[in-house]
C-alpha cells in the first residue's frame, strides 16, 4: 500500500498510463516508434491543450465555459479575414483576441450581474457566436492568407517541434503560476469550494468569477488565432475541440493535485488521450470515430473517478487523522473518537453513510 | 416528570448492552460499557465529544461491529451484524442531529419518502398520504397540517416530524427503542419544551428512549436515568432524581471542570467605542442602537425571531442593511460589504459552520490563510513555508489536534477542531471587532473553554467582541454586558451581577424580572 502510494499511482496514474500506451503502440505499430509521432501529436494537440487550460480557470471557481470552442473558432475566422483585408497579422491577431476578451466579458456580465448560470449563459452565447460567424463569413470558408510570417508564427520548428507547442507551454506556466502561486488562485478555488463562505471571507466573488470568464475567453481566442496560423480557417473545428478540452480538464483534476482542476494534470491528460488516439489511428486508419469515442468516454470516466476518489479520500483523511490523534492521545483531553463526527443528512434509521461533502465540490458535472 | 410505569418485569428491555467494547486501530472507543433501557424509559446518555457516544450509536445502528464478547440486545433479541437493517428489524429507530428532512417538500411527502407513497394505478394518492401523515403526527402530539412545507416549520417542529418519520408504524417490526442524537442541539431554549413534549408522548407509548445530549438542563426535565461516558467507559448510571448538576459535571469531566471565567468589568464609558450602531434597521432589526467598547464582551440574547440571529450578520454586511449607520472606530462602514468590513478589521464567524463558515474540501492551511494573503504573498510567489508555519502556530495555540495535519481537508476535522481553525483564521488578522454567531456550537465543553479564553485574550488586547448565541449559559459565562432583543430592538441591558441564565431567559421571553420563576 505504501509502495503503491510512494510510486504516486494515486496522483500520477496518467503518467503510467501514458508510458504503457507508448510501450504498447511502439511494439504493435513500428511507425509509431518515431520521434516524428511525438512532434505531430505535440503540434496538433497544442490548441486542444490551450482550450483545456482556458476552461480550468472558470472551473476552478465553479463556473463552466462552454463557449470556448465557438470563441476560438470565431477568433480564427476574424484573424484570417482581417489579414485578407490587408491588415498585418499581428494586428489581426490582436483584434481577434480582443474580440474574444469582449465575449468573455459578456459571459461574465450575464453570469455575475444577471445571475444566469454559467452553464446556460455560455451555452447560449456559444450559439450566438456561431451565428455571428455565419453572418461574418456568409458561410464561405475564407482562404488561408498567403503570408509566410503568418504561417511561421506557429509552424516554426524548434528541436523538431512546432513552436505552437512552446506557446502552449508558456500559457500553461503562466496559468500554473496564477492558480498555484498567487492569491488570485486561492480566491478562485475558495469560490469554487463555497461561494458563500468566500464572500464572508472578503473574497470579491462576482469580480473573480467575471475575471475567470474573461480569462477563459481571452485564452480561447489566443488558441483560435494560433489554430488559424497552424491549420487554416476552418468554419467548424471549434465545436469539436470543446469536449476534448473538458475531458482533459476533468481527467486532469484526478491527477497531480487530485480533487482540483490543475494545469499540469490538464496538459498531461490532453497528451495521454492524444497518444491513445494516435496509436489506434495507425492501427485502424479508417476509424474516424476514435477521437470522439476516446474523449467522450474519458470525460465520463474521469468524473466518475474524481467523485469516487473524493469520497474515498475524505474518509481516508478522516481515519488517518483519527489514528494520529489516538496515537498522540495519551495527553489529549478529549480525543475525537473514531466515528465521532457529524452525521450526513438523510441517515435516519439507516447505518450512517460517510459522505461529508455531497459532490458538487467542483469535480462533478 | 416520571413516566416509567411501563417497565413491567415480563417485557424484555428495549435495549440491553453488556460488556460492549469497540476498538479502532489503536484506540479503544468503547470499553466494557453496560446499558439497559426498559420500555417507556427515557435514558439520558451524556459525554464530551470523543467520549464514545457516537460510536455507541453507530454500534446500535449496526454500522460498527463491536469487538467479540459483548452483548447488544434490542427488544430482547441479539443484534445480528451480518444482516443489513438488522437494527431496524429489531425495532431500533434513530433520529440524528441532521434531521435529513427535505425542506422543500411537504410534511406528508417527507413521511412518504421512506415507506413509499400510497398509490392507485401507479398515481400517488395524495389524500391517503395526507391522512397517513396526519395519523403519524397525531401520534406525536403534533398539531400540524401535513401539506405544510418542512421549511415553514420551527426547528422543534422539524425535529418532531423527524421523530414521527422514524416511528412510522411498521406492523411487522414494531419500534421498541428510539435513539435521539442531540435533538436539542440546534433548538433555541424556548422550543426545547415543545420537543420534550414529543419525547414524553413517545415514552408513554412504551418505547424506550436513548436521549443523547450535550445540554444538562433538559436532562433533569425529561430523563429518568442518566448514564455518563468518559473516554469510552461508563462512569456512572444513576437515577436522575439523585443527581445534581454539579455532580453530573464532575462525572462528565472528572476533575477538569475548570471553566473559562473572567472578572466582568464595566467598560470605561470615556473610551471611544469600537463599534457604534445607530438606528440600524433591516428585515429582522427595527432601529437597533448599540455601542461596544474596546475590551468589552457584549452578549446578544433573544428568542428566535427577535433579531438576535441577524445582528452580527447585518453589522458585518453578510445580510442586507436597510437603514441606520454602523461606525467602526468612529468611521462609517458601508453595508453589505463583507470585504470592506474585513479590511477595516472586523472578524465574523457565522452560525452555519459547514455552509458558510469554512471550506470543507480545502486544506485547513488554505482555510486559515485565505483572509491573510498579504502575510504570505511576496511577489512572485505565495510563501508556502511561511504559511505552514503560521497555520501550525495557530494549531498549537488553539490546541487543534493533530498539530501536523495542517494539510488535511477541513472536513476531516471534528466540529470542535473546525471551529478552532476558523478562530485561528480570524485571530491571524488581529481584528478590532469580533462578531460571533453561535461561537461554540457543536463544540464540547473543554474546547469551549479554550475558545473562550482565546477570545478573552483578544479582548484584553483591546478588541471588542459581540457574541450572539442561543446558549444562554454561554452568554452568562463570558459577557460583560448582555443585551436582550425582542422585535428587532434592545429591550433590556444587563450588567454585572444581573447577568445570569434565569434573568437573561426571562428577559428574552418578556417576563418581568420581579415575577416569580415560572
Amino acid at each position: 500500500m505504501r509502495l503503491f502510494r510512494g510510486l504516486g499511482f494515486d496522483r500520477l496514474s496518467g503518467l503510467y498510463l501514458w508510458a504503457a500506451l507508448i510501450a504498447v503502440f511502439s511494439v504493435w505499430q513500428t511507425q509509431f516508434r518515431t520521434l516524428s509521432t511525438a512532434h505531430t501529436i505535440a503540434g496538433e494537440r497544442s490548441i486542444s491543450a490551450i482550450l483545456g487550460l482556458a476552461i480550468i480557470i472558470p472551473l476552478a471557481c465553479g463556473a463552466f465555459d462552454l463557449s470556448v470552442g465557438a470563441i476560438a473558432n470565431f477568433a480564427t475566422i476574424n484573424a484570417v479575414l482581417l489579414i485578407n483585408n490587408g491588415h498585418s497579422w499581428p494586428v489581426a491577431a490582436l483584434v481577434a483576441v480582443l474580440v474574444s476578451l469582449g465575449i468573455g466579458l459578456v459571459n461574465g456580465f450575464f453570469v455575475v450581474r444577471l445571475h444566469v448560470s454559467s452553464f446556460i449563459t455560455t451555452l447560449g452565447i456559444g450559439s450566438v457566436i456561431t451565428a455571428l460567424q455565419v453572418i461574418v463569413t456568409h458561410n464561405l470558408q475564407p482562404v488561408q492568407p498567403n503570408n509566410a510570417s503568418w504561417a511561421d508564427f506557429t509552424n516554426h520548428t524548434v528541436f523538431g517541434f512546432q513552436i505552437v507547442f512552446v506557446y502552449m507551454l508558456i500559457v500553461a506556466v503562466i496559468l500554473w503560476w496564477v492558480l498555484q502561486h498567487t492569491p488570485v488562485g486561492r480566491y478562485l478555488y475558495a469560490i469554487g469550494s463555497s461561494p458563500d463562505a468566500a464572500r464572508l471571507s472578503g473574497v470579491a466573488v462576482g469580480r473573480y468569477t467575471w475575471l475567470s470568464l474573461a480569462a477563459s475567453g481571452t485564452i480561447a481566442g489566443i488558441g483560435g488565432v494560433m489554430f488559424g496560423s497552424l491549420t487554416g480557417p476552418s468554419l467548424t473545428y471549434g465545436a469539436g475541440l470543446l469536449l476534448p478540452a473538458f475531458a482533459a480538464a476533468f481527467l486532469g483534476s484526478t491527477q497531480i493535485v487530485p480533487g482540483r482542476f490543475n494545469v499540469w494534470g490538464t496538459v498531461m491528460s490532453i497528451f495521454v488521450l492524444a497518444t491513445g488516439v494516435a496509436g489506434l489511428q495507425l492501427a485502424y486508419p479508417q476509424a474516424q470515430w476514435l477521437d470522439p469515442m476516446f474523449s467522450g468516454s474519458a470525460l465520463v470516466l474521469a468524473v466518475a473517478i474524481a467523485v469516487g476518489r473524493q469520497r474515498a479520500g475524505e474518509e481516508r483523511a478522516r481515519k488517518r487523522l483519527v489514528r494520529k490523534e489516538s496515537v498522540s492521545g495519551a495527553s489529549v483531553s478529549h480525543p475525537a473518537a473514531p466515528g465521532d463526527h457529524e452525521r450526513s443528512a438523510g441517515a435516519i434509521a439507516q447505518p450512517a453513510q460517510h459522505s461529508h461533502i455531497d459532490d458538487g465540490t467542483g469535480v462533478s458535472l | 416528570m416520571s413516566t416509567g410505569s411501563h417497565g413491567s418485569s415480563s417485557a424484555p428491555p428495549a435495549l440491553a448492552i453488556e460488556g460492549l467494547t469497540k476498538t479502532f486501530v489503536a484506540n479503544r472507543a468503547l470499553d466494557g460499557v453496560d446499558l439497559q433501557i426498559l420500555p417507556g424509559e427515557v435514558h439520558a446518555l451524556l459525554g464530551e465529544n470523543g467520549s464514545g457516544k457516537s460510536t455507541l450509536i453507530k454500534v446500535l445502528s449496526g454500522y460498527h461491529r463491536p469487538d467479540p464478547g459483548g452483548v447488544v440486545q434490542i427488544g430482547g433479541s441479539d443484534l445480528d451484524y451480518g444482516t443489513p437493517h438488522a437494527s431496524y428489524l429489531l425495532g431500533a429507530r434513530f433520529v440524528h442531529q441532521d434531521l435529513g428532512l427535505v425542506e422543500d417538500s411537504s410534511i406528508a411527502d417527507n413521511l412518504s419518502f421512506g415507506p413509499g407513497f400510497p398509490t392507485r394505478f401507479g398515481t400517488v394518492n395524495d389524500r391517503q398520504a395526507r391522512r397517513r401523515a396526519r395519523t403519524a403526527l397525531d401520534a406525536m402530539g403534533l398539531d400540524l397540517d401535513p401539506v405544510l412545507k418542512v421549511s415553514k416549520l420551527s426547528p422543534a417542529q422539524k425535529t418532531g416530524v423527524a421523530v414521527a418519520r422514524a416511528l412510522l408504524p411498521d406492523e411487522a417490526h414494531p419500534a421498541k427503542l428510539l435513539v435521539l442524537d442531540e435533538p436539542t442541539a440546534r433548538l433555541p431554549d424556548e422550543e426545547v419544551e415543545q420537543l420534550l413534549g414529543v419525547v414524553r408522548t413517545v415514552s408513554a407509548a412504551g418505547i424506550g428512549i436513548l436521549y443523547v445530549t450535550h445540554r444538562l438542563d433538559e436532562v433533569f426535565d425529561i430523563a429518568e436515568l442518566a448514564t455518563v461516558l468518559r473516554d469510552g467507559t461508563r462512569v456512572v448510571t444513576a437515577p436522575i432524581k439523585g443527581l445534581t448538576r454539579q455532580a453530573l459535571l464532575e462525572h462528565l469531566f472528572g476533575d477538569k471542570v475548570a471553566r473559562a471565567q473572567r472578572e466582568t468589568e464595566t467598560a470605561d464609558t470615556r473610551v471611544a467605542p469600537v463599534l457604534r450602531l445607530t438606528d440600524v434597521s433591516s428585515e429582522a432589526l427595527r432601529g437597533l442602537s448599540l455601542e461596544v467598547r474596546p475590551g468589552e464582551v457584549v452578549g446578544v440574547a433573544g428568542v428566535t425571531g427577535s433579531g438576535r440571529e441577524a445582528v452580527c450578520a447585518t453589522i458585518f454586511g453578510a445580510r442586507t442593511r436597510d437603514g441606520g449607520t454602523v461606525e467602526l472606530l468612529g468611521e462609517l462602514v458601508a453595508g453589505n460589504r463583507p470585504d470592506v468590513s474585513i479590511a477595516r478589521g472586523v472578524a465574523y464567524i457565522p452560525a452555519e459552520r459547514k455552509l458558510t463558515g469554512c471550506f470543507l474540501d480545502l486544506p485547513a492551511r488554505e482555510n486559515v490563510s485565505l483572509t491573510s494573503m498579504k502575510d504570505i504573498w511576496t511577489f512572485p510567489f505565495l510563501r508556502k513555508r511561511v504559511e505552514a508555519t503560521m497555520v501550525r502556530g495557530w494549531f498549537e495555540r488553539l490546541d487543534v489536534r493533530p498539530v501536523k495535519s495542517v494539510d488535511a481537508p477541513m472536513a476531516a476535522f471534528s466540529g470542535g477542531n473546525q471551529q478552532k481553525i476558523i478562530y485561528g483564521k480570524w485571530f491571524q488578522r488581529e481584528p478590532v471587532l469580533f462578531l460571533l454567531d453561535e461561537p461554540t456550537q457543536g463544540v464540547d465543553v473543554g474546547a469551549k473553554a479554550e475558545l473562550h479564553s482565546a477570545l478573552f485574550k483578544a479582548a484584553e488586547g483591546g478588541a471588542a467582541v459581540l457574541v450572539s448565541s442561543t446558549d444562554v449559559d454561554e452568554l452568562a459565562t463570558i459577557s460583560d454586558r448582555v443585551i436582550v432583543l425582542a422585535g428587532g430592538r434592545v429591550v433590556t441591558t444587563l450588567v454585572g451581577a444581573d447577568i445570569d441564565v434565569h434573568t437573561i431567559t426571562r428577559a428574552a421571553l418578556g417576563i418581568d424580572a420581579h415575577e416569580g420563576v415560572s
